[in-house]
């Protein structure tokens, strides 16, 4: 019996049955095609738990980073000062209840947890040009692009989904994808 | 604004001086070059002279038609993170600034001959190195999603040792800030009002500015008679303070109206000051080419952007009261007097054709003014309506893109039937070094007397 299982326990455990979504997001009329949140969007009778490690932004050099996050829906983020200024986060979407975590200061780290699906806007009190976003998204099955739009979404089991690209400045995009080992959708964004 | 009662040939010469002393500035701004990083012939067929797209980034706020984040070359500096305007009116709207400081150079440097006439008919000439002539100190940005600024500073050289420096234009401006996109449009501050678009020295390739149409005075004892010594401003005003609504409708159809301060004391005139306000409005379309909006849908333009085919034609108007300002005179018999423009109207028309590398535009106008005449101790003595008429064309041709032509006829018949008519003629050359360096050489001639004339050449750098 030894002899046999172990190839079948082998044969199961190597992707024949996940493979990956990639390709490329042109976002039209940005300086570059960073920062769009591929994703696969909720599958039917499929929940997903939200993962007990939390997620991280970092403010840096007055910065969010990275400056989008997508997560599952449930994840609890943590926000980081790293700077030797204060620091303040809150958020003017009501899909992350507009959530205001006060000021805090360098080393320091608040925390808020996104129950809902949202593409929650990330704002600074303190310095009113710093703007991140999160985006709560219904799986786990998501990537954010490279500035050349690349972007790579592993692990995704075989079938057909809804996958979206999202953009904090361009409309968002959607196309049906059927996976099967590696799988190319790429996605063009403009206002 | 002291103005003694001239003879027509002295008054021109006062003109010629006029153009030797005051040659109008004129505006290429590499600040926006920068920004874009793009050439100047971006947006001018020639600087200072403006093309078709030129037209529209002007009109658009000094924004690219439909423009993009990746257009913006120097990015510009946050003032607030656009996910704020959500927060608006809890948070101060969220803005932006020029990503470098906005400042452009523009320098002018002439070798002027200048021949004239003087009061005893003697013929006079003059040769000077007007180096330099002026320099113009520009600034011009954006300022968030709306608003955008233009600004010059102009200091001068002038032969007699002056140097006078003057804020020419300032002027904030907020665009489409409600209404359809290009629609409506406001203008605050001193700067080149719209119902000049097209002819203002500010977007001229020629290097002397239409004299007969914003240098006339229309005011005398018998009506106006000559151009004015200084300043200007009573035919039509070269600069404005005021208010200023303008936009674009149905991609070609233009409109402007303004309120601005009249004669008086912010125009160095004494009186009563600006109790008044001038108004003034235009409405233009155009025909072909690309929109005024800088749409170019159903249009094949050539790749070459001065060239086009296109009419523009339009119509314009000002009125404004010069009640209270007294302009002294002295009759032939040395009495003394002041004269009032009591009200003023002017109106005309303007065109612009374009067919390929020729532009033909003129504008002709008509001027009414009701002027009110009193001796020195305030009786009325007279009082009555002066009419005069005004026009101007220009043709301007790219030989080849670095060498443009242009030949300027101008015709007033002022309200002094005495005075006759003046009829200039003005006649260029420009050889365009690199796109920001021009050579110049100019022609302005008296065709009323052939010794009444100027040749100037002119080196002109942007930067």
């Amino acid at each position: 019996m030894t002899r046999v299982s172990i190839p079948v326990l082998l044969l199961l455990a190597i992707p024949a049955f996940a493979g990956d979504i990639h390709g490329k997001v042109i976002a039209k009329g940005m300086r570059d095609s960073s920062d769009a949140a591929v994703y696969v969007d909720s599958i039917p009778s499929k929940t997903f738990a939200p993962p007990t490690a939390h997620a991280r932004i970092d403010q840096k050099g007055l910065q969010f980073l990275p400056h989008v996050l997508p997560v599952v829906v449930g994840t609890t983020v943590d926000f980081l000062n790293s700077d030797s200024v204060l620091h303040n986060v809150f958020s003017p979407d009501a899909c992350a209840d507009h959530f205001d975590l006060g000021t805090w200061p360098q080393g320091q780290t608040k925390t808020f947890t996104f129950k809902k699906a949202c593409f929650a806007a990330l704002l600074c009190k303190v310095h009113p040009e710093m703007e991140g976003f999160v985006a709560a998204v219904p799986t786990p099955y998501f990537a954010v692009t490279s500035p050349n739009g690349s972007y790579q979404i592993n692990d995704v089991p075989d079938g057909t989904y809804t996958v979206k690209a999202w953009h904090p400045k361009l409309k968002t995009a959607t196309k049906s994808v059927t996976v099967k080992g590696a799988t190319e959708a790429n996605f063009t964004i403009a206002k | 604004m002291a103005k003694p009662h001239r003879t027509p040939a002295i008054s021109f010469m006062t003109c010629l001086l006029f153009v030797v002393l005051n040659t109008p500035s004129a505006s290429a701004i590499p600040a926006f070059a920068r920004k874009y990083q793009t050439s100047c012939q971006t947006c001018h067929i020639g600087f200072p002279k403006l093309n078709a797209f030129g037209e529209a980034f002007r009109l658009n706020g000094y924004r690219m038609p439909k423009e993009t984040e990746d257009q913006i070359k120097l990015k510009p500096v946050s003032l607030g993170a656009d996910a704020y305007k959500r927060m608006w009116p809890r948070a101060i709207y969220p803005s932006d600034l020029p990503g470098q400081i906005p400042f452009a150079l523009n320098v002018k440097m002439a070798s002027v001959y200048a021949s004239s006439i003087d009061d005893t008919g003697r013929h006079l000439t003059k040769n000077d190195f007007q180096f330099p002539q002026e320099a113009n100190l520009f600034a011009g940005g954006t300022l968030g999603e709306h608003m955008s600024f233009l600004s010059e500073v102009t200091w001068a050289e002038n032969p007699d040792g002056s140097s006078p420096t003057e804020l020419e234009r300032i002027h904030l401006q907020i665009g489409s800030f409600i209404g359809p996109e290009h629609l409506i449009n406001l203008k605050i501050g001193k700067f080149a009002a719209d119902f000049a678009d097209g002819f203002h020295e500010m977007w001229l390739s020629t290097n002397n500015g239409i004299d007969t149409l914003f240098h006339f005075n229309p005011i005398g004892l018998n009506g106006g008679a000559g151009l004015a010594d200084s300043g200007g401003g009573v035919s039509l005003p070269s600069n404005v303070k005021g208010i200023e609504l303008y936009g674009v409708g149905a991609h070609r159809f233009f409109y402007t109206v303004g309120a601005a301060n009249g004669l008086g004391v912010a125009n160095g005139n004494s009186g009563r000051g600006s109790a008044t306000k001038d108004v003034y409005a235009r409405v233009d379309y155009k025909l072909g080419g690309m929109a005024l909006d800088g749409d170019t849908t159903g249009v094949t333009l050539p790749p070459e952007n001065w060239r086009e085919r296109s009419f523009r034609v339009g119509v314009l108007g000002y009125h404004g009261s010069g009640k209270g300002t007294n302009f002294p005179f002295t009759d032939s018999a040395q009495n003394a007097f002041n004269v009032q423009d009591k009200n003023f109207t002017r109106g005309g028309v303007y065109a612009s054709w374009f067919f390929n590398d020729l532009n033909v535009f003129g504008v002709a106008l008509t001027g009414r003014d009701h002027l009110d005449t009193f001796e020195p101790g305030g009786t009325l003595t007279k009082s009555a309506n002066y009419r005069y008429r005004t026009w101007f064309l220009q043709s301007d041709y790219v030989i080849v893109p670095p060498l443009q032509a242009s030949l300027r006829y101008e015709n007033v018949s002022p309200p002094d039937r005495t005075a006759g008519s003046i009829r200039a003629l003005n006649a260029s050359l420009s050889y365009f070094v690199y796109v920001n360096v021009k050579g110049m050489v100019e022609y302005h001639r008296d065709l009323r007397n052939s010794k009444n004339y100027d040749l100037s050449t002119i080196l002109r750098f942007a930067f």
